[in-house]
């Protein structure tokens, strides 16, 4: 074995000079946990995006209805089934002024409008031809026709000529139109979206308090406790959760508040699983032994240590069950188990809407479209919430 | 393994004595008897058949006798269909549920999974980003929602299949694709996720390196490994497709036992409610110990009946 010499030169043992030390200078502030996740979430524009239409949701839900003077149940017969958006037809009689009409080509129906769009009124047909297949108006010395012996119906003038359209306007006075009874469908979406989002709002109360208490009592204390606790939970999933709000609503009545109680009293139970494993896996850090031994109370482990460092899961969990209530909801008024007539939901509008679709297909556009778009948005947080909160599961 | 197979169906036995008991108790809260309509019925008429269908008996005793029926696997009478046992009602609609439900299961294991592994082994190419797009909005439209929308535009609009019925096969194709669709992205999505995560292990770098068959590498190593999760969520999906065809046997107008149950709510036909709910609930019991079961087979590593942590 041979000595090894290392000879160190003569300028390494040279004092390193002040700039060196730049390279520990901490540029950016440091950021607690949170801030970081901020802007974790601010960088995900799918996600900011949905939390942006999940807020104008639900500012939509609180003050739109008030902003208008429809309601949800007032019907107008008359107005029934007209669409949001139509093609208008100018009418020119050389003796009285020009007047704007719409066809409803779902029931052959002529509505008179303004230019802009507004509706004013029913036409009443002068005479109805039921073998040309023909309805006829008049206007002043001017006649309008229409021909509905071939599908889709069309408007033709006294010398069967195809009327010329002056183009499309949007209905000013229901801007999603009207339903099958003549009401208006935009005020009876807000307040389904009022109805969701109680429904939503409702769930995350319930897993925030019953289901974080109850999984971290059961987590916590562990032993009997948790296997008693836990057997409980077991047993009430085993039930299908939409088979037991169903039980529920057969005993309580269908009805708005019984939906509330059926998704109230269950729901919590994926949360007390998730927040009992967190705690269990928690519990026995080192950084808890560490705070018993300084003699920490248990009401301060649990606040400053355990819940703060469970928060990331109980969000994540929150943001996807929100989507599964709102869908229970609009399942169960959409095979008529939930809301009562004439409350709307976007389950029941579903529902009407389907009634109507061989007539009236664009019906079923703006509840499809509600309720999808809100799903998408609470998934979408959901994921931007976990990537945030956990950049390690992002995948 | 028998000491925890028969552990597990003691607890399921206990768990489904619980149900009937809750269930039983629950429809006997309801105020008002069964035969409680808007036409009076004359009272010798209402004791007749409440002494026909042994409601002139006291709680208790109605509650054993029924729990006697249970054993014998008779759930009792309908008492809206004169003559007709809930048993009859279950063995008339259980075809039609089982045969949709089987197919959408099929479905969801034979186009999720692949779908979920061509994702996976080409991250982020136009296939993955494809997919996934697809499999993001399956998984936030509602399936009635779908359905209706299905219906509209493949029968109404563009009749290539009929609007309702099972007469033929095309019948088959839209309530098995509402019925699947949430779940079938689902596992494309979970299937992705995990196979990725799989992928990024060692044990597929070394199995590289001996040279292994690319196929060989994918199957015995990445599948088996990357199956696991989904093999858990797959109990739950069977206990979602069923209470999915409720809606979708709607929809439809499918004669399954989904069809029946809800009209069994709106006829307010207690006992076949109790008996479809039971019925429900033992099923989806067995599904899940089955499901449980196929974990071994998958994983050694797991050992059942040992407490998991």
């Amino acid at each position: 074995m041979t000595d090894i010499h290392v000879t160190v030169p003569k300028e390494k043992w040279t004092p390193v000079d002040r700039g060196a030390q730049d390279a520990e200078f901490i540029a950016a502030p440091s950021l607690t946990y949170w801030q970081d996740v901020r802007q974790r979430m601010w960088r995900n524009k799918p996600a900011m995006a949905s939390l942006a239409f999940i807020i104008l949701l639900i500012l939509a839900a609180i003050f739109g209805p008030m902003l208008t003077h429809h309601t949800y149940y007032d019907q107008d017969l008359k107005l029934s089934n007209i669409p949001p958006i139509f093609e208008v037809y100018k009418a020119e009689p050389a003796d009285a002024p020009a007047q704007y009409v719409f066809l409803n080509s779902g029931n052959f129906k002529l509505y008179e409008v303004a230019e802009n769009g507004e509706i004013l009124g029913l036409v009443r047909a002068k005479r109805k031809d039921l073998m040309k297949k023909q309805h006829i108006y008049v206007f002043g010395d001017a006649e309008v026709r229409v021909d509905y012996s071939q599908l889709p119906a069309t408007l033709v003038d006294g010398d069967g000529n195809a009327v010329e359209s002056i183009g499309y306007r949007w209905n000013q006075t229901n801007w999603f139109g009207t339903d099958s009874l003549g009401r208006d469908v935009l005020v009876r979406q807000l307040y389904g979206a009022r109805i969701s989002l109680t429904v939503a709002f409702v769930a995350a109360m319930v897993n925030f308090f019953i289901g974080v208490f109850y999984g971290g009592i059961a987590g916590y204390f562990g032993g009997n406790v948790d296997n008693v606790m836990m057997r409980i939970v077991e047993i009430i999933a085993t039930i299908p959760l939409t088979l037991y709000v169903i039980l529920m609503m057969v005993v309580f009545q269908s009805g708005f508040l019984s939906i509330i109680i059926a998704i109230g009293s269950v729901f919590w139970v994926d949360m007390a699983r998730i927040v009992r494993g967190q705690m269990l896996s928690l519990k026995n850090q080192d950084y808890v032994a560490a705070a018993k031994t300084m003699g920490a109370s248990t009401k301060r482990i649990l606040t400053r240590h355990l819940l703060p460092n469970t928060m990331g899961p109980i969000l994540v969990t929150l943001t996807l069950l929100i989507p599964s209530a709102i869908f229970i909801e609009s399942f169960m008024s959409f095979i008529g188990l939930g809301v009562s007539v004439p409350m709307a939901s976007w389950g029941t509008l579903t529902a009407e809407a389907v009634e109507t679709l061989r007539a009236y297909p664009h019906q079923l556009f703006f509840p499809a479209a509600a309720i999808s778009l809100t799903m998408f948005a609470f998934n979408f947080l959901g994921d931007g919430l976990r990537d945030a909160l956990d950049p390690r599961l992002r995948k | 393994m028998l000491h925890y197979l028969i552990k597990r169906i003691l607890m399921m036995a206990l768990t489904l004595f619980l149900i009937i008991t809750l269930t039983f108790f629950l429809m006997h809260a309801i105020p008002g008897g069964p035969f409680t309509s808007e036409k009076m019925l004359a009272p010798e008429i209402e004791a007749a058949l409440n002494a026909k269908y042994g409601l002139d008996k006291p709680i208790w005793q109605q509650y054993l006798s029924y729990l006697q029926g249970i054993i014998t696997f008779d759930l009792g009478p309908s008492f809206k269909y004169p003559g007709v046992r809930v048993n009859d009602l279950i063995r008339e609609g259980l075809p039609v549920t089982a045969q949709t439900g089987f197919l959408a299961m099929l479905c969801v294991v034979a186009l999720g999974i692949p779908l979920g592994i061509v994702a996976a082994l080409h991250q982020n190419k136009w296939q993955d980003t494809t997919i996934m797009a697809i499999a993001t909005m399956g998984v936030a439209i509602p399936s009635y929602v779908l359905a209706t929308i299905a219906l509209y535009l493949f029968a109404l609009q563009w009749q290539l299949v009929p609007t309702f019925g099972l007469d033929s096969w095309q019948g088959y194709i839209l309530p098995v694709l509402a019925l699947s669709g949430f779940w079938l992205s689902f596992i494309a999505r979970l299937s992705r996720s995990s196979l990725l995560e799989v992928l990024g292990q060692d044990y597929m770098v070394t199995a590289r390196a001996k040279g292994l068959h690319p196929q060989t590498i994918l199957f015995k190593h990445g599948m088996r490994n990357a199956l696991i999760p989904i093999v858990t969520v797959l109990g739950p999906v069977v206990a979602n497709l069923l209470t999915g065809s409720f809606v979708i046997e709607q929809i439809f107008a499918l004669p399954g036992i989904g069809r029946h149950f809800v009209l069994s709510i709106s006829n307010r036909d207690y006992t076949t409610i109790m008996g479809i709910t039971i019925f429900y609930a033992a099923f989806l019991m067995l599904m899940i110990l089955i499901v449980d079961l196929l974990y071994m087979v998958l994983d050694p590593r797991i050992k059942l009946g040992e407490k998991a942590q």
